[in-house]
Parts: C-alpha cells; structure tokens; sequence
C-alpha cells in the first residue's frame, strides 16, 4: 500500500487541476452551447503568460500571478463570449473548426514566439515536502491539490446559491425567458467565460511547474479535461470534478503499473482518452444532450454546372499530367499532394456525403502505412498486393469507428472519434503490430517505378481511381442513402432503411480509401511512421476540409494542396512557423462569417417555425435536438465558405507524437 | 374489417412523467381512424411508440395480426408501416423527385449492405413507377427537381406524404398534416388521403386539430387528453360528447 501512496497523491494532485479545468470546461460549454476546443491552449497561454513576466521581465512571482490571473481571462472571457454568442446557431462543424481554428493560433503562436522547445517553468510555490502518513509530500503539490478543490468546491457553493450562479443555471435552460426577467444573458454569458477562462489559467499555472513549460503539451494536458467532462455527461459540475480526479488517479496508478513495458508505456497518458471514448459510447445519444440550437443552413446550388465541372476536371488531369515537367526539384511535394487528394476523398465521404464529422481519420491513414511496411517489406509481398491488403487491414478499424458513429452523433461523435483517434495514437502506434518501438518501419516503392517521376504517375493514377470511386459511390444507391442520412437517419429508418449498415458500410469505404493513402504515403516517402499521422492532424484536416467545401467535390483537392503544396512555397523560416496562426484565424473567421450569414430563405426559416417545425417531436429524451445536429452538419458543410490564409505545416503542429 | 395496426393498453413514462397512459386503439385498413386531444395529450408520443422511435414501457402494439412491438422502427417499415412527421422531416439537400424516389429505395434498400450499395433493375423499374405515381397524386411534378429544402410549407407537406405514398406502405401514420396549411391546402390534403385510402386500400391513423379535415375525412376518432383515452367514436358522436367538448373544443369554441 505505501508503494501506491505516493502516486495516489499524484493521482489526486493532477486529477484536481483536470477536474477544475473540466469543470470550465463544462460550464462555458453549458452556458454557450459551444465546447471550447480552445480551453488547453489558454491554459498554455497563462503559463506562457507568467513566464514572460516573472522570468524575462523580472517581475517577482505574486505580481505576475495576479496580472495573469487577473487581466488576461476577462480580455479573453470577451472575446470569447463575443465569439460564441456569434456563433449560437451555426452548424456543430462550424463549432469545432472555430474553437480548432482558435486553439491552432494560440499554440502555435506560443511555438512561434517562444519556439518549440520545452522551457524550464519556475517553481514560484515552495518544493519542500513535509510528512504526510508517512510519506513525503511536496508542499506544492498540497497548495496546488488545495486551489484546485477549493476553486471547484467555491464554483459549486456559487452557482447553487449565488443570484448569478442561479441566472448562470437559467441561461443554461432558456436565455430568452431570461432576458425577459430583466437580466442580460450577455452579462451572464461573460460571467461564464470569465470563470471557465479562469480555471483554464489558473490550471496552466498549477500544471506548468510539474510539466515545465511547452505549449503542445500544457494544450494537450488540458485535453485530459474532456474525459473528465464525459464523466460528468457534459452537464453535470460535481461529476465533472470527480472524473478529473478518477483520471488523475487511474493514470497516476497506470504509471505505476506499466514501468518496465515499453509495450505499455502508452497507456496511462491514454487513459484520459480512453475515459472519454468508453464513457461517450457506454452514455449514447439518449443521456448526451447536447446544448443550444442550430439553424438548418441554406441549399446552396452548385459553384459549377455539370458541363463545366467536366472542363475543369479535364483542365486539372492535364495540369497533373505535365507537373513533374515544370516544378523541378519540388516534385515529392505535389507527389505528397497526390496521396492527400486520396486522404481528403476518403475524409470527405464521411463529413460531406454523409455528415458525419469524424475525428480517427489519421488513424486509419497510419494503420495503412504500418500494415503496407509490414506486407510489402516484412511479408515480402509484391507491391500492389501489399496496398491493396494494406486497405483491406484499415477496413475492420474503420468499423470499429464506425461504433461510436452507431451510438452518437454530432459534437459527442466528433469527440468520440477524438478519444478513438488519440487511444489508437497513444497505445498501438509504438507496438509491434504497427510502427514498433523504433516508430519507423521501411517502405518500398514498385519495381520499375522507384524514380520520382514515375512514381508521381504511380500517385496520379491512384488519386484519379480514388477520386472515381468517390465519385461512383456518390452516384450510386449508397451515395443517395448518405446524402439522405446527413439530412435525416431517423426519417430513413421509419422508411424501412438498417441505417447502421449504411454508416458502417460508408466508414468501411472510406476507411479502405485511408488505408490505401496511408501506404502510398509511406511508399512516397520510403518509411512509415505515425509522425504525420497524429489525432491532432485529424482535426486540422477536418478543419481544411471544411474550409473547402463549397468547393463540393474540387474540395479534397483544394485542401491537398493547401496542405502540401502551399507550405512549400511559403517564405522564409519565421513565415512556416506563423502560417498555422493565420491559417488557425483564417478557419475561426470563416466560422465567424459563416455564421453570421442568415440563411438565404428567411421566408423558409420563419415558414418552419409556423409549422412548429422542431416543437415537440421529441423522441426519447435528447434524441431529437442530438438528431437535429446531424442533420446541420452536412448541409452546414455544403455551405461551409472561403478558405484561410496561410497553412497547417503538417509535421510542425503535433501533439505527443509518438517516440 | 381487417386489422391494421393495434395498440393494446400502451404506456410510455419518462421519468416520473407518464406521457401516455393505457391507451388501446385500432387503426383497420380501409379506413381513415383519428386521433385527436388538446396539445400535450400524448399524440405524437403514441405515434413514435406505434412507428418504433420509442419503446413503451408497457402494452404491445401489433400490425396486420403481427406482434411488433420488440421490432425495430425499419423493421416495422418494412412490414408496411409508413409515417410522416410533424415537422416535415425531408431530404432538404436532395430534389423532391429524389426525396420522394427514397420512399421505396430505403424500403428496398433495407439492412442489407449490397442492396444498400447497389440497385437492380427490377428495383429501379419499381422505383421509377411508384415516384411518378406518387408525383402525379400529390400533384408535384412542376417541381421534380427543386430542391425540398426550399419549398413552401404545404409543399413540403406534399413531399412528406408522396414520400410514403411511392414507399406502398399499407398502413400510414399523418402527424398533423394540415399544420401549416391554409384552408384550400387543407382541402385538397384531405380528398388526396381519402383518394389513396379508397384506391390502395391502406389504413391512415391521423392526429391532427383541425377538426373539420378530421370530420370530413375519418371514420372513426379516439381522443387523447392528459395520455389518457377519454373518449371513441365516430365524428358525430365525438361532436355531441360533453366529455370531448370539456376537454378539447369546449376550448376552441370558446
């Protein structure tokens, strides 16, 4: 028992800070309707914050601690509740591109402006222990454990029993009756924020010391505070806390019990994830409900006419074919670009034709890469076979992720896929089976087709295959059942259709498609590795590709070269490092903008509520307004507008990537 | 008079709330049934117990002589069960031709991953007929290939209905179609259901509150008040019950 002591007391340090950072997590989400993607890198922000101050400027510890803590969350809150209120009624996709957007510019501005190495964080809390049954304890981690408790226990007593804390619980359940009594939702909203962003800072501050000081992974820490946010079912306070500390404790406890395996090793800091993926199936649609509402977005009508859209693909082909011919040396970019053509197709499947945004796609891109190495060089297997067996192995992962699509919808698969992404990242990638403790693994290229120009064309026949099977399961009887599902599954299933297979059937394709990517990926590049393939990638991909999506089917293609080619040309050292903040703030305004355009059809809008379109068909709990998320969704990715500028430098933004 | 859909003494609780409470009615083929009571009265509760969207916590409901009321709500359409929602749940990305086509293709489609994959031919021969009959009835082939997502409310609620008209379900379940309609909508919503009801011989449970469609078109009504059954019969007799007008249209006419 006394060996576990002192990782209980870990356990109870961190998991406290996570339940206080969950748990302004869960109150802004509750309050606005918007889960902020962007919490961890506050918390980034605020120790990034404190050691600017206290370390560069020289201002001593408690001075730094109360600017931090007291000018930077209301400046933040601010922005943040303009941001949300703003963003109330646009699609839930357009929720999670404008908090990715946010948290993308944030980090990586921290990376930028204070570089990417981890930096020593000063210890401003005393470190020495004192005795506790028995063990040494750090004096720190009690003060730490004691700001987390009594931030959360003082947050609960207020919003039970304070009038603000009341009218924070009613704007949770109808601001407009709300506004009615009196009280501005805004001030309530910002008082929400304020707190949440607190917490964030205030979190950062508490983990920077035990963690030192890097922007990806203090970013990613705060990410713990989902699981605990699952937890307690996204609503529930006292929950929420008590999952911050059952994470804690449970990873803590893992760290323990793993030392000595590298095979293990990726576990405990998995366990957030885990908790987060298992709680959100084992919950399904009925107990989540998810918060605020979302308008259904306009039809748009097609950019181009059938006619020209043939030219234009035509135009392309050819551009493709004679490429090699003109860009010199800068050949394995646009081969690269070629296999994202092939990775966006498969992702665009999924989160356009059938409006399901999901968040494990790199996953499946590096279960590809590592099987291709295993078959084609470990099995000796000729290089065709190995692609294609290579997909068909993505196929069954692709199901599996097809499970949470089964159980949840909108924001909570979104998240689910999330944690499914990060576990699969975090425990199997550094295995045996898949890239191994080494992380790369040797790839080869087919006989006959090693140069780089013959394997570009290698590439571009592939990418035209791919681009035929999307385009012939968008026609067929399947393309027309997904179109349908992203408007409706439930009309869908009182018409007589098994809507499951469909969403299993469509991440099947989809995952086939990623897996045959993910081994020309590694076949271009001659190695496999998860480096490019982290679940972090999963959402700065769906991020391009919503930017893209007015661009219909021209989109994966868009996106392909937004992320490959254009980093290529992108100026000097400094202009590589800064493009994911544009590109980060190029995706919150395309959110913004999207949702501030009203719906083309006012008529239509106010036509529907006549009918008393989304009153009282209320099946089964949150079922219906889970339901109405989907349906958004993909419309809402039809419409989505205009791209951001500058670009997400694929291998420069990752988290944890595996060693 | 054959029977259609049965719900036998159906009782749905969320929570400590007991939304419908012992309900049993019969919808026969053949026949228009309604379902009426004021707002909050467990209509459309009963419906999604009756199309398979919720589980009731206790009773059975049967169709066609079959017990059904473990099946799944695909699987109850699959055994002819048909319904339209309240909010007109359409296709909006999809043509109306499109939305309507998805009547018989999802029927067709069913759980099966290669029918869902690929179509026949027969299958799409099928399709093609019953669309255009189903366009042709709910008088909407001016407006084939308009997206649903921009059309007029009664327009919308055309769709609705062609939808599971070109399904061939045999027993229909209307949620509220007239809502949002205007009067000479309402009419011709009403001579297009006892149209179908009289050609294919399909049963129809209706819920609605605009009782002169519901005098005008059903045989025979139940009426919902606090998820309890306070009163059945036929028009006439719904019109003279004190209980009834207590209710529900002693409201209305007020």
């Amino acid at each position: 028992m006394n060996e576990l002591l002192p990782f209980v007391i870990i356990g109870i340090t961190t998991g406290s800070v996570y339940g206080l950072a969950a748990m302004g997590l869960v109150l802004t989400y509750k309050t606005s309707g918007i889960f902020n993607f962007a919490h961890g890198s506050i918390a980034a922000l605020a120790a990034y914050a404190f050691y600017d101050l206290n370390v560069l400027r020289g201002l001593p510890w408690p001075v730094a601690v109360a600017l931090v803590v007291g000018v930077l969350p209301p400046l933040l809150a601010l922005v943040l509740e303009r941001i949300a209120t703003r963003l109330a009624d646009a699609s839930v996709t357009m929720k999670i591109v404008a908090t990715v957007g946010l948290q993308l510019a944030i980090t990586s501005a921290l990376l930028a402006h204070y570089g990417g190495q981890s930096l020593p964080f000063p210890a401003f809390l005393p470190v020495d222990t004192v005795s506790l049954l028995g063990i040494e304890v750090g004096i720190d981690q009690l003060v730490s454990t004691g700001i987390a408790a009594t931030g959360a226990l003082a947050f609960y007593l207020f919003f039970r029993r304070s009038r603000l804390g009341v009218r924070m619980r009613a704007v949770v359940d109808d601001p407009d009756l709300l506004s009615l009594s009196g009280t501005g939702p805004v001030a309530v909203r910002r008082a929400a924020w304020l707190i949440g962003t607190w917490f964030a800072a205030i979190s950062g501050l508490l983990l920077a010391p035990q963690i030192g000081l890097d922007a990806l992974l203090l970013t990613l820490l705060v990410v713990q505070a989902y699981g605990a946010a699952a937890v307690g079912l996204f609503r529930n306070l006292p929950a929420t806390y008590a999952g911050g500390l059952l994470i804690g404790l449970l990873t803590a406890l893992a760290t323990k019990f793993v030392v000595g395996s590298e095979m293990l090793a990726g576990l405990p800091p998995a366990i957030p994830f885990l908790v987060l993926f298992v709680v959100l199936l084992v919950a399904g649609k009925r107990r989540l409900v998810e918060v605020g509402g979302q308008l259904r977005a306009p039809v748009s009508s097609p950019l181009l006419t059938p006619g020209t859209t043939r030219v234009v693909v035509l135009v392309t082909l050819a551009v493709a074919v004679v490429i090699p011919l003109l860009v010199g040396a800068k050949l394995p970019v646009y081969s690269n670009a070629l296999v994202f053509v092939l990775i966006f197709a498969s992702l665009h499947l999924l989160v356009h034709t059938s409006g399901q945004a999901s968040l494990a796609h790199a996953g499946l891109v590096a279960v590809g890469a590592a099987a291709f190495s295993h078959l084609a060089v470990g099995a000796g297997l000729p290089w065709l076979v190995a692609v294609l067996l290579a997909g068909a192995i993505a196929v069954p992962v692709g199901m599996l992720v097809a499970v949470p699509a089964i159980r949840l919808s909108g924001l909570f698969l979104a998240l689910g896929t999330f944690g499914f992404g990060l576990l699969l990242e975090r425990v199997a990638y550094r295995t045996d089976v898949m890239f191994g403790t080494t992380s790369t693994l040797e790839a080869t290229r087919p006989a006959g087709f090693a140069s780089d120009t013959a394997f570009y064309y290698v590439l571009l026949g592939f990418a035209v295959a791919g681009g035929l099977v999307v385009a012939a399961v968008n026609r067929s009887r399947l393309g027309r059942l997904l179109r349908a599902m992203a408007d409706s599954p439930t009309t869908l299933t009182t018409l007589g259709l098994g809507v499951n297979v469909t969403r299993v059937t469509v991440f099947a394709i989809s995952a086939f498609l990623a897996g045959v990517a993910g081994s020309l990926y590694a076949s271009q590049s001659l190695s496999a590795t998860g480096t490019p393939f982290t679940a972090y990638n999963s959402l700065v991909w769906l991020a391009v590709l919503v930017l893209f999506a007015m661009a219909r089917s021209a989109a994966p293609v868009l996106a392909a070269l937004f992320v490959a080619v254009a980093p290529a040309y992108g100026g000097g050292e400094a202009m590589v490092d800064w493009m994911p903040v544009f590109f980060g703030l190029g995706a919150l305004l395309v959110a913004l903008h999207q949702a501030g355009a009203r719906p083309s059809g006012e008529a239509q809008a106010a036509d529907a509520l006549k009918a008393g379109s989304r009153s009282d068909e209320r099946v089964g709990g949150g079922s219906a307004a889970a339901e109405r998320l989907a349906e958004v969704a993909a419309t809402a990715l039809v419409n989505a507008t205009r791209n951001g500028s500058g670009a997400p430098h694929g291998a420069r933004l990752r988290i944890g990537a595996p060693r | 008079m054959s029977a259609g859909l049965l719900v036998d003494g159906l009782t749905i609780r969320f929570g400590g709330l007991t939304a419908v409470d012992g309900v049993t009615l019969a919808a026969p083929q053949g026949r228009v049934t309604g379902l009426i009571g004021p707002n909050g009265a467990g209509k459309t509760t009963t419906f999604n117990a009756c199309s398979g969207l919720l589980r009731p916590s206790a009773g059975t409901v049967s169709l066609f002589g079959q017990d059904v009321t473990a099946a799944s709500a695909a699987a109850r359409a699959r055994r002819g069960l048909g319904r339209t929602f309240q909010r007109m749940d359409l296709f909006d990305s999809l043509t109306v031709e499109q939305n309507i086509a998805l009547g018989l293709k999802a029927r067709l489609a069913r759980g099966h991953p290669i029918k869902q994959l690929v179509s026949s031919r027969a299958d799409r021969k099928a399709v093609r007929a019953a669309t255009e009959e189903a366009l042709e009835l709910c008088e909407l082939g001016k407006l084939r290939r308009e997206p649903a997502g921009a059309l007029s409310t009664g327009q919308r609620r055309r769709v609705d209905l062609g939808r599971v008209l070109a399904g061939g379900f045999s027993m229909l379940l209307l949620d509220e179609p007239s809502s949002g309609l205007d009067t000479a909508e309402t009419v011709r919503f009403g001579q297009l259901v006892s149209r179908v009801v009289d050609e294919r011989d399909c049963g129809v449970l209706l819920v609605e509150h605009d009782m002169a469609l519901v005098v005008a078109i059903c045989d025979y009504l139940y009426v919902l008040d606090f998820g309890e059954l306070i009163f059945e019969g036929t028009p006439d007799e719904v019109r003279g019950s004190e209980v009834v007008r207590a209710a529900y249209l002693g409201s209305e006419a007020a």
